[in-house]
């Protein structure tokens, strides 16, 4: 029997687009709440873009890959914000609704007359969540960011790369996720809040900020020893600064036969040693090669002293073998060590994943096929999250809304159909 | 409409929790949020200390329980209580705390609470309102549970480092962040989990557990690299300090004239309003020669991307941003509303007027037995009516035993000292 899912009875109304805000309201609609996308024709969630592709090599607003990853279990309405009988059919759904999470630039809801205040107006203890880059509170609350310029400014992006070489940052918009989680998690502190004092209240959330508590140490470094950061040698790739243990690094593996963009693509693994028990069942697990009882390496702070050469004749021993031989084969002798996993890997060759059903199938609302997708990482004895339905066509759940959340009539509606509301 | 801080006489949204945080280095920053958002958090530490306790980097290098920076951060607003939970008398006295928890955090590896009688079974039984949240790198169940794994590990295993890295370094390795990345991805997900149970718990009276997988966390992170997979069964490829791509895209690194790097987007702009903006900028450092000709507004209102004549817009975009501090690239290309950064390091932030002074990201928090204080950075939400504060620095190693286990708990004065010759507390 299924399990109930926490946040059903709950109503998001929901004008996030791209990412971060998405994101957020994936994970609530995950948990049970009902999401009500709110788009425009003319400017809807540019995911759905046709520059993006389309599933089958198809273009159209209703068959992007990365809008159905961002957006399943959600409803989507049209409805034009730039007329004023649009804006009193959104200012209906604040006044039905628990939450209303937007991240558009700092002023979009103030222009349309829906600032905290007003929504509060609308519905007294309305949860309102703002999710930018600077957040709406300060003088910057105009800068725009995208996920890269947010990890940027952080530190983020300086904290991730080899020592004295340019930063290698983030592959792709972190603080985009990191900001939806923050998000999400301060919806549902507020929503506890809500429950004990019947008060909601305005979330303001910024992505660089999303970014910067996660470099407390960093700061505390320079804070209380006067140690700043930026520094030669500084970060220091996969090598373990805190605590200063070696060998702890990633390794060339034997490459498959694969071209990707045109490039063979090298295969890595990683191994990860913090203690001289590791160490000993290391040198075990690789058949104890003699240089593993020469001097250089005979305590933590040999090989420290040495890393260089440890590494170098590590990676004589992996180069031959592929990255999930050497995890298992290290695992097997209680040795941290892991395949850098691909988003192939992830969904092909990773047991693990399949057997919590992390991945799932969800079928398209447009496409007649069914498509893998991920969940949440987390399971719950007593209740449980779902991939109920995949992403809503733009408009396609317009007259549910309008019927069955607003209750509208029919004349109603079509005279808001006449004033090209949708 | 502003958001005042920090105001003492606002309430806090968690300030009815009582949370026992028994987590490791992994878990720690779970209690960390809830504690700032007003939750009473216990650490509940071996009497050697919390793993992070013996971690650096240390307050003014010297190595210490009460000097790691890394327990100072994760463990702001909580208190520490010292016990031995593999003594039969040391989890007795887990069990009466639970008696009055909402919540319980841990991150021992999988089936290690049970194997000391302290599992969801025995410990909902006792409190059946109880959350019970484990944060493990790879879940509770399945194949790989066993498995060792550290944060570079689980960077490798969720999919992070194989779009991390370079493209300009011939054969560079995939690259995991410094600073515990994939932990702290984990405890997003971790507080997440818990804060829907404890929702949920509003609603129904019921607790549960909630079973977290640091490995899972990481694996839904990657943003477009998934749906690559599932929707066009492609893997992307690594790109120096950009996104990961199906085919290469020019860099967004670039050099100005104090060393310091300028993360650029959208070079040449794609919008005509901010071409003309940007060529008015750089006309005003007469950096615009050639530049207002009518062909490169053709071309960009176009959409063309690429070719001789883009390449040549982005050198000349290059060769004015290395002409100027990154800072003024920074500011000048916000103002013509492109979204362009400096590439700061962490401290660098301190001085930023925006976070620091407008919305107090930085409060001192004050270490009363070194007489000193020291900013810390904040929470990344401003809350309205229940704002997050920085009540109390990290707790000394078992500074709320007394406290706890004798004023609240009544243990008797004879039997703490029994217990602490005994290294039960």
């Amino acid at each position: 029997m299924a399990k109930p899912l926490p946040l059903e009875g709950i109503r998001v109304l929901d004008f996030t687009h791209i990412v971060a805000g998405p994101q957020c309201t994936r994970i609530l609609g995950d948990l049970g709440a009902q999401i009500i996308k709110v788009e425009q024709g003319q400017a809807m969630d540019v995911t759905r873009s046709a520059a993006l592709g389309g599933i089958g090599g198809i273009p159209g607003v209703n068959r992007s890959g990365m809008f159905e990853y961002f957006n399943r279990n959600k409803l989507s309405i049209t409805i034009n914000a730039l007329m004023p009988a649009g804006l009193d059919l959104i200012k209906k759904l604040v006044s039905v609704s628990d939450i209303v999470i937007e991240n558009f630039s700092s002023r979009v809801l103030e222009r349309w007359g829906l600032s905290y205040e007003e929504q509060c107006e609308l519905k007294p203890d309305i949860i309102y969540v703002s999710i930018t880059g600077f957040g709406h509170i300060g003088r910057l609350r105009d800068y725009s960011t995208w996920g890269p310029t947010a990890q940027a400014l952080s530190g983020l992006t300086y904290m991730s790369g080899l020592p004295d070489e340019r930063p290698a940052g983030w592959g792709y918009s972190f603080l985009d996720h990191t900001a939806g989680y923050n998000a999400a998690i301060a919806t549902l502190m507020a929503i506890h809040h809500r429950n004990r004092t019947g008060e909601g209240q305005w979330l303001d959330v910024s992505q660089v900020e999303s970014g910067m508590v996660l470099t407390g140490p960093a700061v505390l470094d320079y804070t209380a020893n006067g140690r700043p950061y930026r520094r030669p040698g500084n970060p220091m790739g996969n090598r373990s600064s805190h605590p200063r243990v070696a060998p702890h690094n990633a390794y060339r593996c034997a490459g498959e036969d694969e071209i990707v963009a045109g490039e063979p693509r090298q295969r890595w693994c990683v191994i990860s040693i913090a203690t001289e028990d590791d160490w000993q069942k290391f040198c075990k697990a690789i058949g104890s090669p003699a240089w593993t009882a020469d001097a250089r390496f005979a305590t933590n702070a040999d090989r420290v002293a040495n890393e260089d050469e440890l590494d170098r004749l590590i990676e004589e021993w992996t180069k031959d073998k592929m990255p999930h031989e050497v995890m298992h084969r290290l695992q097997s002798a209680g040795v941290a060590a892991g395949a850098v996993q691909t988003n192939e890997d992830k969904v092909v060759r990773d047991p693990q994943l399949r057997s919590r059903e992390f991945i799932q199938k969800v079928p398209h609302r447009e496409v007649e096929e069914s498509f893998e997708t991920d969940s949440l990482p987390f399971k719950f004895s007593h209740t449980e999250h779902r991939v109920r339905q995949g992403s809503p066509p733009l408009g396609s759940d317009t007259d549910f809304i309008l019927t069955e959340v607003l209750g509208l009539s029919e004349g109603e509606i079509a005279e808001m159909a006449e004033q090209a509301v949708f | 409409m502003t958001i005042t801080s920090n105001l003492e006489s606002q309430p806090q949204a968690l300030e009815d929790l009582v949370v026992i945080d028994l987590t490791d280095d992994k878990g720690m920053y779970m209690g960390k949020m809830m504690a700032d958002m007003g939750a009473r958090v216990t650490v509940v530490e071996p009497p050697s200390g919390h793993p992070a306790r013996h971690i650096g980097p240390f307050y003014q290098d010297k190595p210490d329980p009460n000097n790691s920076l890394l327990f100072w951060y994760h463990n702001t607003n909580k208190e520490s209580v010292t016990l031995d939970i593999t003594t039969g008398r040391g989890a007795q006295i887990l069990k009466e705390m639970v008696k009055k928890a909402d919540v319980l955090l841990e991150s021992f590896a999988p089936g290690y609470l049970d194997s000391l009688g302290l599992g969801y079974e025995e410990l909902s039984g006792i409190n059946p309102r109880l959350v019970m949240t484990s944060l493990t790198p790879f879940g509770q169940t399945g194949p790989y549970r066993d498995m060792k794994a550290s944060d570079l590990v689980s960077m490798a295993m969720g999919g992070i480092m194989a779009s991390c890295g370079y493209d300009h370094i011939e054969d560079a390795p995939p690259i995991a962040s410094d600073g515990r990345m994939g932990y702290a991805t984990g405890c997003n997900f971790g507080v997440m989990g818990t804060m829907t149970a404890v929702v949920y718990r509003d609603f129904t009276g019921q607790g549960q557990w909630v079973d977290v997988s640091i490995h899972e966390a990481l694996s839904c992170t990657t943003e477009a690299a998934m749906p690559n997979w599932f929707f066009d069964r492609k893997v992307p490829i690594r790109q120096t300090g950009r996104h990961h791509g199906l085919t290469p895209t020019p860099s967004t690194q670039f050099t100005s004239s104090d060393g310091k790097l300028v993360n650029g987007f959208d070079i040449p702009p794609r919008s005509l309003d901010r071409w003309n903006r940007m060529v008015n900028w750089m006309d005003e450092n007469e950096m615009a020669e050639g530049l207002k000709d009518e062909k490169y507004r053709e071309l960009i209102s176009q959409g063309v991307r690429s070719g001789p004549e883009m390449d040549f817009l982005r050198e000349r975009i290059e060769d004015f941003i290395a002409s100027q501090p990154a800072d003024s690239s920074y500011h000048g290309g916000q103002q013509i509303r492109l979204a362009w950064a400096v590439i700061r390091s962490p401290e660098e932030n301190l001085e930023d007027e925006h976070f620091r002074d407008d919305r107090g990201f930085f409060p001192e928090v004050e270490h009363p037995e070194l007489g000193k204080s020291f900013a810390y950075p904040g929470h990344p939400a401003m809350f309205s009516k229940t704002p997050w504060r920085m009540r109390r620095r990290a707790p000394l190693l078992g500074e709320d035993n007394e406290r706890v286990l004798s004023q609240e708990m009544g243990l008797s004065p004879s039997e703490m000292v029994l217990l602490r010759e005994s290294r039960v507390i």
